[in-house]
Order: C-alpha cells, then sequence, then structure tokens
C-alpha cells in the first residue's frame, strides 16, 4: 500500500473528525435549549367582596373544587338585619311617596277652584317627586343589600385545586383582601428562560420536549409566544432623576434570558406536576426534522 | 441526554458519562487494530487516534443525545 493511501486514509478520518466535533459544538453551543425552565398554571387569588367573619368552611387543602361550589361563607347576621333595615325603608320611602302624591292631587284638583296659590301648588308637585326619589334611592339600598347577602357565600369562580389553605372558621376576612388561592384545573403550561444568543431560533408554533428535573418521561409542547421585554436595569433613576448605569466588562457579558411560554400537549397519566416545578426544555429545530 | 445527570443529588453534564464512553470506544479501536495488524495503514497514529475519538463522541451524542 502505497503512501498516498496511508495518507488519504489519515486525513479521511481527520476530515470527518472536524465535520463531527463541529456538529457537537453546535448542538450544545447553538441549539435552543435551556436547563431554566419552569412549570406554570393559572392561579386565582380568592378575595371576599364582604366583609365578616367566616361561619363555614366547605374546602380542604390541595382538593378539587367544581365550578360555582361554595368555598366558604362568612357569617350573615349582619347583611340579614341589613337586608331587613333596607326593606323597612323602603316601605317607609313607599309611604311617604303615596301620601306626598296624594298631597299633590288634592291640591291640583283644589286649583282649578282657585283656592291654592301656584307657588303652594308647584311646591306640592315638587315634594311629590322628592318622595319618588327617595323611594328609588331605598329600592336600590334594597338590592345591594342584598347583592351583599348573597355574595357572603363565595362560589368557586373555576374548577381548580385549592391551594396553600390557612384559613379557618373564624377567621375575619375583610373585603377585598385575598385569602386563598385556586389553580385552575388542567390549566399547567411552561415558561422557558432562552438565553438571548439562541432566541433567534425559537419560532412560534415549535415543538418542545420537556424534561422534569425527576428526569422519567417526557413531556410535550409547542411554543406559544416570546416575551417581548423585560426588564432594563439601566433605566431606574435615583433620587435625582439620573439614571442609574451599571458598570459592565467590554468582553465578558452575561446572555439575559428571555422567558417563551410553551403550552403542554396533554399530560401522561401517574405524573404528578406542580407549579413552580423546574424543568429542561428542548425544541426541536428544522434541522430535526431532516 | 440535554438533560443533566444527577449523582446524589449533585447535577453534572452528560458529557460526563458519554466523554468515557467515547474513550473505552476509541481505545477498543486501538487495541482491535493493533492486534489486527492494521496500524501500518495509519500516517500520523495519533492524529488518527484523535479523531476517531472525536467521530465517536459525535456518534454518541447523536444517539443519546437527548
Amino acid at each position: 500500500m502505497g503512501k498516498l493511501a496511508r495518507i488519504g486514509v489519515t486525513l479521511l478520518v481527520v476530515v470527518a473528525a472536524v465535520f463531527a466535533g463541529t456538529w457537537v459544538w453546535d448542538h450544545y453551543l447553538y441549539s435552543p435549549w435551556t436547563r431554566d425552565g419552569r412549570i406554570r398554571a393559572d392561579v386565582i387569588t380568592i378575595a371576599p367582596d364582604v366583609s365578616g367573619y367566616v361561619a363555614e368552611l366547605s374546602v380542604q387543602n390541595n382538593k378539587i373544587v367544581d365550578k360555582g361550589a361554595p368555598l366558604f361563607s362568612i357569617d350573615k347576621t349582619r347583611y340579614r338585619a341589613k337586608l331587613a333595615e333596607s326593606e323597612a325603608r323602603l316601605a317607609q320611602e313607599r309611604t311617604a311617596w303615596e301620601l306626598a302624591r296624594h298631597q299633590y292631587e288634592r291640591r291640583k284638583r283644589m286649583s282649578d277652584r282657585q283656592t291654592i296659590s301656584e307657588e303652594d301648588l308647584e311646591a306640592y308637585r315638587i315634594r311629590a317627586e322628592l318622595a319618588k326619589a327617595s323611594y328609588q334611592l331605598a329600592l336600590a339600598e334594597l338590592n345591594t343589600a342584598r347583592i351583599d347577602l348573597e355574595r357572603a357565600s363565595v362560589l368557586a369562580p373555576e374548577s381548580g385545586i385549592v391551594n396553600n389553605l390557612t384559613l379557618r372558621e373564624g377567621n375575619y376576612v375583610t373585603r377585598g383582601t385575598p385569602v386563598l388561592s385556586l389553580i385552575k384545573r388542567d390549566s399547567f403550561y411552561v415558561i422557558g428562560y432562552f438565553e438571548e444568543t439562541k432566541l433567534q431560533m425559537v419560532r412560534e408554533g415549535q415543538k418542545a420536549r420537556i424534561t422534569l428535573l425527576s428526569g422519567g418521561e417526557k413531556l410535550t409542547g409547542e411554543v406559544v409566544s416570546i416575551a417581548r421585554g423585560i426588564a432594563d436595569s439601566n433605566t431606574t433613576s435615583d433620587s435625582q432623576m439620573l439614571p442609574q448605569v451599571q458598570a459592565a466588562f467590554n468582553w465578558v457579558r452575561l446572555a439575559q434570558r428571555i422567558p417563551v411560554e410553551i403550552a403542554l400537549d396533554p399530560l401522561p397519566e401517574n405524573i404528578n406536576i406542580s407549579a413552580g416545578m423546574t424543568v429542561s426544555i428542548y425544541l426541536e429545530t428544522d434541522r430535526d426534522k431532516e | 441526554m440535554l438533560h443533566e445527570m444527577s449523582i446524589g443529588g449533585m447535577l453534572f453534564s452528560p458529557f460526563v458519562v458519554l466523554v468515557p464512553l467515547a474513550f473505552i470506544l476509541s481505545a477498543a479501536t486501538r487495541l482491535a487494530t493493533h492486534y489486527l495488524g492494521l496500524r501500518r495503514f495509519i500516517w500520523r497514529e495519533a492524529w488518527f487516534d484523535v479523531a476517531v475519538f472525536v467521530c465517536y463522541l459525535a456518534a454518541i451524542v447523536y444517539l443519546f443525545g437527548d
């Protein structure tokens, strides 16, 4: 075998190694993958619309509740009393309106016989109008009292799982202050934080393979959207309204990470996922399909 | 296997497994070529061995890389 053939065989292997090495390098450094992914879910924070003591708690921690099922109810004594008061006020205002109307009707007939002045008649007409407005106000207040009584029972706005329940019967809850959170059922999705250097390889609709930190079965998904903004720390200003520009190295820079939202395909059975879990994500590129 | 390896709670790059695997394969190739007397067809042995190692590594990454 000639020397030329020996050189040829070696060089062939070396050239193959150069191509293979380049491929491995690209595969690790420039394919769109990240180890920085999180599972997220739609979380509904439940706040009561009225204040009061919790009279009855109908849910348990980490258990599923259906849409419209009662979560807890607030002591209704005060709201029933308020409703009764509004009903009584309404009756009072209705009677007052009737009286004013009656008086006006009577004086209207008298005016035909010229026994009452124009001004007095006008005053009675306005008085009747006023009584009518008072009646309508009382009606509106009654409606409000009814809504308050209704909202003393807090219902689940969506099917989901009650999370981190620290609410107990007897606690005083305040209107508008969240007291428990509900993780919407089957609303899990994944946010992957991709380095900005790899972002050009991310496309909407791209297939994703997702691995939990525990390994095991891979989940699949699809890129839904790419975040179009992250905070720039150079735009904050101090008390004199001067920008706080961060010092930076010229050549050593950390790639920032951009959130990419990934919708999960239906989950395999026997798999437990919770919002907040860490995942690794690998996006399939066109090259993989070839 | 872009997924990290968990050994006793510590995470390692998958290369920790893939590189020794490629190394063992190239050592085996070296032994085989030696005993079969094929090494006389090689021009620069060191170049050849390194090149074979890189080819094996790429093949392993391709096969088990994900």
